[in-house]
């Protein structure tokens, strides 16, 4: 190795960690906004904003248990996983202005394949826990994922072909070539209606990957007092809710970057430093918008489905949505 | 090919249970196979109680069968009691009793109406319907000085006076719920979200019900007619034309399922607020109670003798309260019984091939009181093998138990 | 199905069970301001004829069982069942209050629960609070005293006197 590589590769391990420590960070404060906005909407106080934290810290210091007829190596692997998983999906999202850190060999693919992963780790966690509760929570996590990927895959698809018919050229699944060319400006009315599909259909599929309701049914309190994660306690518990924090930004920002990765700096003809600024402030004013609308609106605005529902929701009705999305993004550029 | 099937116990302890039960679900997949009821773990032996208690005293008993029934049951006792002595209630008392029982039924059916989307996993609706509730809560607590538990009832009579004072706050309290009805309405009888999961969840049929004895809105819904208020009227209900609300009224179809049951309830919150205004327009004047000094109320009833039965349609059906005087200050038996025991059985046909999923739903929309049904003692026995563990033995267990993880 | 009054339903009775029938009384209470009149029918019969009893019963309406008010009196055992006939229409219903006494050594009566299944919660509690045998009970288990509760103690007969001392004292 060269110097020169040696350099970069140390500088993206801080870059990794401190990307890792603000993702985490970010996503425990945002937590924390959506839980106080769901408060609100829902007519009460609400916690405090640095609840989240405090959960965190609490959830640390108390034992972790680990049940006699689990299997130990799993059962505490499983939390390990799925937050390393969606910490390194951070590494190849832009953050409005500041470009992914492995930007250059990662894509939207890989993205979509470390999405899978935490609930994986989640379905191993529960099988592994020797809990009944935690058994049908497991079952119910696979049978849903299943069923979102479909649509969440069509998404991706549609954007990067659509990409790919504009600038035959350029690496179209890399995120930075989808947000510096956003699907708006590609395509005509028809399109654009197709694009508005394939939107919707990000958004729904967000609260499964949150596992928030309407979709929190292999958490599901009232049914399996808590599913999954019926026998997680202490460490354990506390790395799963830091990963569906960090997911949460995820979700979010790649809402933005594949659909809003507009900024406002140049508008308000600002340059230099503050311009980046700007654009950075902007960009977490877009993952509030976004997240307050993909999570708090419709968790507070919603009934838990059952498996069955959701699953024909996702199987049948939303992939039908984004297909029919992709169709017309197709219609548009024949015409 | 024979179907696998596994066990998920639900209960003692579960999130969806606000009170101890045990079911023992036979599961395969989703769809439940058989279930299995275990009740019992809330035993307090209320009736033995009674026997060394005299009448007054067990009027406190009674109203601390259950928290949210706690006009129902000294309501019913009070009415067994004034049955078996033969004590005539004053006309204005029995109107005011009907006010708190019907106060009540509003706050006990808005209480369900909240408990029902949270296990539908509806938050919101959970705290819109429980803010809702405050208001009466506060009117019951200006009118009795409690918010449940309200020391109303007494034998011949009840006692406190509803004032003219009064009378501004409970005019705004029943517009506020008039007001109130067309937002429950939106949020769940016009929520598609709601019923989807309500809907042919739980079926009842109406045979079942009438077989399986069940009372209240659980048998209502499933088109029996059935209403102690309508079928042997008492006290100002009997002033009344009271009919038994039965979901085709507002849907025109009966169902018997759990969006069956929350139609019921909702138009009987609709339907306590014109009794309410009813009782406060004709509201007689004069005495309050027959015999306000209680050391003569016990004198006489010291002498009764005789057997009375007392009926009353509690929010979740007839509460029935059996008392035999015999001559002596304690009653020689006294038996209550609260609508969740006889529609316990209920939950057999009603779980019945449905999902894990509906499982809190279905078990919340008969209105569970696990408090009202268990009622009955365990007694300790030095003579079985199998000893029930004393209070002492307990504790040293238990400070054994606090020094060994100390060490 | 015809509502009958309830001096109709006591004859009704009494024709069909003749001598069986040991003690019956009318009640008449009134409710309201209005004082309107309601009853409720006392009835004693003869162990031996209780279920036909209950069958008659049937044959008005199906009838509606709230619950068995056990009682122990020291030489027996006496069981109330509360029934109510004719729902649905205003002050319609009659309340049938059905006594039958049994002995206190080995008390057994049939079950009603092939009739009316809802009777089997109060059947299994009056089995095993009182001690009575429910012959044809389908379902033996406890129902609200734990599986392993002494099958000799029966807590609510007399000489039950309830926690044992240590308790009382301390409460």
């Amino acid at each position: 190795m060269s110097g020169g590589s040696i350099i970069i590769f140390i500088l993206n391990i801080f870059g990794a960690l401190i990307i890792a420590i603000l993702g985490i960070l970010v996503g425990l404060f945002y937590k924390g906004i959506d839980r106080k906005l769901a408060a609100m909407l829902q007519s009460r106080v609400g916690p405090p904003i640095r609840q989240p934290f405090l959960d965190f810290f609490k959830l640390m210091i108390k034992e972790n248990i680990v049940p006699e007829n689990a299997i130990p190596w799993v059962f505490n692997g499983a939390p390990v996983l799925a937050l390393v998983s969606t910490v390194t999906i951070l590494f190849y999202i832009p953050f409005g202005p500041i470009p992914a850190l492995l930007g250059d060999s990662g894509d939207l693919i890989l993205i979509a394949y470390l999405l899978a992963i935490p609930a994986i780790a989640l379905v191993a966690g529960g099988f592994s826990s020797g809990s009944t509760y935690a058994s049908i929570g497991a079952q119910r996590e696979m049978v849903l994922m299943m069923s979102y990927e479909l649509p969440l895959v069509t998404t991706i698809i549609g954007l990067g072909w659509r990409l790919n018919l504009a600038y035959p050229g350029l690496k179209v699944f890399s995120l930075a070539a989808l947000s510096t060319n956003p699907i708006w400006g590609l395509v005509g009315p028809l399109g654009f209606l197709g694009a508005l599909l394939l939107l919707l259909t990000l958004v729904i599929v967000t609260p499964a990957e949150l596992s928030i309701v309407p979709f929190d049914i292999p958490e599901a309190e009232t049914e399996l007092a808590g599913g999954v994660l019926v026998e997680y306690s202490g460490r354990n518990l506390a790395l799963f809710e830091l990963s569906n924090a960090v997911k949460m930004i995820v979700m979010g920002t790649l809402t933005i970057a594949l659909f809003f990765p507009y900024n406002i700096a140049h508008l308000l003809s600002i340059t230099g430093f503050f311009a980046y600024i700007i654009n950075i402030l902007f960009f977490f004013f877009k993952l509030f918008i976004v997240i307050f609308f993909e999570a708090t609106l419709i968790r507070v605005a919603l009934a838990r489905l059952k498996i069955d529902q959701a699953s024909t929701a996702y199987l049948i009705f939303l992939s039908a949505t984004s297909l029919m999305g992709l169709l017309l993004i197709a219609i548009d550029y024949i015409i | 090919m024979s179907i696998s099937t596994y066990k998920i116990p639900i209960g003692p302890i579960h999130p969806s249970l606000a009170e101890p039960m045990t079911f023992n679900f036979e599961i395969s997949g989703e769809k439940i196979q058989s279930v299995d009821l275990a009740p019992g773990d809330n035993h307090r032996g209320i009736e033995f109680m009674g026997r060394n208690r005299n009448i007054v005293q067990i009027i406190y008993l009674a109203e601390r069968i259950c928290g949210i029934c706690s006009a129902s049951h000294p309501f019913a006792f009070c009415r067994a009691v004034e049955n078996a002595a033969g004590i005539e209630v004053p006309p204005r008392a029995e109107y005011i009793r009907v006010i708190i029982a019907e106060l009540e039924r509003i706050h006990s059916h808005i209480l369900w109406a909240g408990i029902a989307a949270e296990e539908l996993g509806f938050n919101s609706v959970l705290y819109l319907s429980w803010k809702v509730r405050e208001e009466v809560l506060d009117l019951l607590e200006i009118l009795t000085g409690n918010r449940i538990n309200y020391g109303m009832y007494m034998i011949g009579g009840v006692r406190r006076d509803i004032s003219e004072e009064h009378m501004p706050r409970i005019m705004k309290t029943l517009q506020y719920y008039k007001d109130a009805y067309q937002t429950l309405e939106d949020v769940f009888l016009k929520d598609p979200s709601i019923a989807l999961r309500t809907k042919n969840v739980g079926i009842m049929t109406y045979e079942d019900a009438l077989h399986l004895t069940s009372v209240g809105p659980t048998a209502r819904a499933s088109g029996v007619k059935k209403d102690v208020r309508q079928d042997q009227p008492y006290s100002a209900y009997a002033d009344m034309d009271i009919k038994a609300i039965t979901p085709d009224i507002y849907s025109g179809e009966v169902n018997g399922d759990v969006y069956d049951r929350i139609i019921v309830r909702i138009l009987e919150v609709f339907q306590s607020v014109q009794i309410i205004e009813y009782c406060l327009d004709n509201l007689p004047e004069g005495e309050i109670l027959s015999e306000p000094k209680i050391v003569k109320l016990l004198g006489t009833l010291k002498k009764a003798k005789g057997e009375g039965v007392g009926r009353h349609e509690a929010p979740r059906g007839e509460v029935i309260h059996y008392i035999k005087l015999n001559e002596s200050e304690n009653p020689e038996v006294w038996k209550a019984r609260a609508p969740t025991y006889n529609n316990l059985m209920s939950w057999l046909p009603m779980l019945q091939r449905q999902e894990i999923a509906d499982i809190p739903i279905v078990i919340a929309s008969i209105d569970p009181c696990i408090g009202c049904m268990d009622r009955v003692t365990l007694v300790d026995s030095n003579t079985s093998k199998k000893q029930v563990l004393t209070r002492e033995e307990l504790m040293k267990l238990s400070i054994a138990k606090t020094r060994r993880i100390l060490k | 199905m015809e509502f009958l009054d309830a001096k109709d339903l006591l004859s009704y009775l009494q024709d069909n069970l003749k001598e069986n029938i040991l003690d019956s009384r009318l009640e008449t209470r009134t409710a309201g301001v209005k004082k309107e009149e309601f009853h409720n029918i006392w009835l004693e019969v003869k162990r031996e004829k209780f279920r036909d009893t209950v069958k008659l019963f049937m044959e008005l309406q199906y009838p509606h069982i709230a619950i068995i008010a056990g009682n122990d009196t020291g030489e027996k055992i006496e069981l109330v069942y509360l029934f109510s006939l004719f729902y649905g229409e205003k002050f319609k219903e009659i309340s049938i209050n059905l006594k039958v006494s049994l002995e206190r050594e080995k008390p057994s009566i049939e079950s009603i629960t092939d009739l009316i299944p809802g009777a089997q919660t109060t059947e299994r509690e009056t089995k095993e609070m009182f001690g009575v045998e429910f012959i044809g009970l389908p379902e033996m288990r406890n129902i609200f005293l734990p599986e392993d509760f002494p099958k000799d103690i029966f807590p609510f007969r007399k000489e039950q006197k309830g926690l044992d001392e240590l308790v009382q004292k301390e409460s």
